[in-house]
């Protein structure tokens, strides 16, 4: 009987390693570097018309960032699970629809009831979309990529239905309360970057996100210990759609109608901010913190092109260089870290 | 039967069929507390759907599983955990992207106290300390259990499987091929943690296709060859060639 004798002669013992300096262990860290190059370009930005550093301009952009965090937030944690929701666009649109036409219903009432009623139909369609999305993940067995695909085309297909093509209400008093009131934040503002920093916690310290990267990471692996891996992949759809549900309130009361395009194209973006992020699309790797970076950077890059005169057409490539350099760079450190 | 001798965990006359595949024949066997039962067979000889069975990922069609004479009907792996059975999978259960420490506490989560805890809030400082602290007590010390299991060697992730394994097992322990595709030092660390799992009273069954190991770790070896029982015996009567000779059933041993 010969014994193999391992080549590396590695053990399971080892000590710490204390040898990385600390602003090396900086810059490996991925959503530092984001940050660095989301602020290089505001300040590029800023350089060149310097309104764009601005309260007001803050102030827009503040706006527009909050309709798409939300989304991105949830992608993150659809993303961890090894999943995709490509519906969240149309949950946008549809929960503002359906949200507008409930609120026609009630505009007698009070603005505080009609918006709340508004809100509660918003966040019960976008739960609905997230339920639609997992019955169909779980019984009818799709992939969560056709499965998502099918609710957004659904949803968008309802929108059209519901208004004909043509936006719903005119509510002057919604628009009002997303113009910033504290420095340049509005009211609901403060509640989705409330709701933001939430999540980030939920996702990174408490046992429903520990659950959520241990279903993306190894689905065998966790069923085996006893999570319950159904439950948890259910959770997180619900989540994406309630959050896409608040998102389409936001854009409601920003538009003050509910159009049917509201949200058209926006699950690109929400899915871009992650990837940028530095989440990984096959799951158990993500940090909220990158998505937040990356739905501001990819936020002041849109306006700050239209303050450099480039016409809006060009956001999309602009967004998809974005990726294409984000994933090039994450590509990068991965070879390198192999390699050293 | 007095409870002395009542073994901690038993199959009796177990069989499982996938449909005209006989994997498991009237299969019987047992392990006591603070003995390490090897497992060996030919590859089709039906130890994966035996280990499959006693960890509760497949139901027996017909048979018993007892736990300190007690029947038992796993519904879930997780039900077997809950009743002292643990389950180190040949493909390793853990999960490359999350740390040392969450591995270990997977599925069995530290919150803190109070409110926070209530809302589902980890206590990852004290999950960090124990899961270092409970690797080092099974004989394996993983330092930074801040890192995740991926970064690690697959020695390193074997031992953090395993260390997960015997910290939480209450009863039994069943390591499915702990041993492969690990270098000779690292293999030699996998059968001392299996010693103390032994010292500590735990039943370990010991499931492997290096026969070495299994002639140096155990008490007692049982000899499957297609789906069912064909020898039991105290390792001592075995030699590496009547034990050889037993699985492939080229040779019949001296009775």
């Amino acid at each position: 009987m010969s014994i193999i004798v391992d080549p590396v002669q590695e053990s399971s013992f080892e000590k710490p390693d204390r040898s990385q300096l600390w602003y090396r262990r900086l810059l490996a860290n991925q959503q530092f570097l984001l940050l660095l190059v989301t602020i290089a370009i505001f300040v590029f930005f800023a350089f060149n018309r310097h309104v764009f550093a601005s309260a007001g301009e803050f102030g827009n952009n503040v706006t527009n960032f909050c309709t798409l965090v939300l989304l991105g937030v949830g992608e993150t944690y659809v993303i961890a699970t090894g999943g995709i929701d490509l519906s969240v666009g149309s949950t946008v649109s549809l929960s503002g629809v359906v949200g507008a036409i409930a609120m026609e219903h009630l505009a007698m009432h009070s603005e505080l009831l009609v918006l709340s009623v508004g809100t509660v139909v918003c966040i019960g369609i976008g739960i609905l979309v997230g339920v639609v999305n997992s019955a169909l993940i779980h019984y009818a067995r799709l992939v969560p990529f056709v499965a998502t695909l099918v609710t957004w085309g659904a949803g968008a297909g309802m929108c059209l239905v519901l208004t004909g093509g043509a936006p719903i209400g005119q509510n002057s008093g919604a628009i009002a309360l997303t113009v910033p009131k504290i420095w340049i934040f509005s009211y609901p503002a403060l509640i989705i970057i409330a709701i933001t920093f939430v999540a980030g916690l939920f996702l990174h310290l408490s046992r429903f996100g520990r659950f959520t990267f241990a279903v993306g990471s190894n689905a065998f692996a966790a069923r085996a210990v006893g999570i319950n891996v159904k439950r948890q992949v259910t959770s997180v759809y619900v989540l994406s759609g309630a959050l896409a549900g608040i998102t389409g309130m936001f854009v409601y009361m920003r538009l003050g109608s509910g159009a049917p395009t509201a949200g058209t194209g926006q699950e690109l973006i929400a899915i871009a901010a992650v990837v940028i992020g530095g989440a990984r699309l096959t799951g158990g790797s993500a940090r909220l913190s990158g998505t937040v970076i990356a739905a501001w950077m990819i936020t002041i890059v849109s306006s700050g092109l239209i303050f450099m005169n480039v016409s809006p057409n060009y956001n999309q490539v602009a967004v998809a260089l974005l990726i294409a350099t984000a994933a090039t760079a994450q590509a990068l450190r991965k070879s390198a870290r192999q390699s050293s | 039967m007095t409870s002395n001798s009542t073994p901690l965990y038993e199959v009796r006359s177990v069989s499982k069929n996938y449909g005209n595949v006989v994997a498991l024949r009237n299969v019987s066997m047992s392990v006591g507390a603070g003995e390490i039962v090897g497992l060996v067979g030919d590859n089709g000889a039906g130890k994966s759907t035996l280990v499959k069975i006693l960890s509760g990922v497949y139901s027996p069609d017909s048979g018993e599983l007892l736990v300190e004479g007690v029947p038992h009907v796993w519904k879930s792996p997780h039900e077997a955990m809950a009743a002292g059975v643990e389950t180190l999978y040949q493909d390793s259960g853990l999960a490359l992207d999350l740390t040392i420490g969450a591995n270990v506490f997977l599925g069995r989560e530290k919150v803190k106290k109070g409110f926070l805890g209530k809302l589902g809030f980890l206590d990852q400082k004290a999950m960090d300390q124990e899961a270092a602290d409970d690797l080092e007590r099974t004989g394996i010390a993983v330092h930074a259990s801040k890192r995740t299991v991926g970064q690690l060697s697959g020695g390193q992730r074997q031992a953090v499987a395993i260390g997960r394994a015997v910290a939480w097992a209450q009863k039994v322990i069943i390591l499915d091929e702990p041993t492969n595709h690990l270098g000779a030092r690292q293999a030699g660390e996998v059968l001392s943690v299996m010693k103390a799992a032994k010292a500590r009273g735990l039943g370990v069954i010991f499931i492997s296709h290096t026969l070495p190991h299994v002639l140096e770790v155990t008490d007692r070896i049982i000899v499957l060859r297609l789906g069912s029982v064909v020898r039991n015996a105290p390792t001592s009567e075995f030699t590496a060639e009547s034990l050889l000779g037993t699985i492939t059933g080229l040779h019949v041993g001296t009775e």
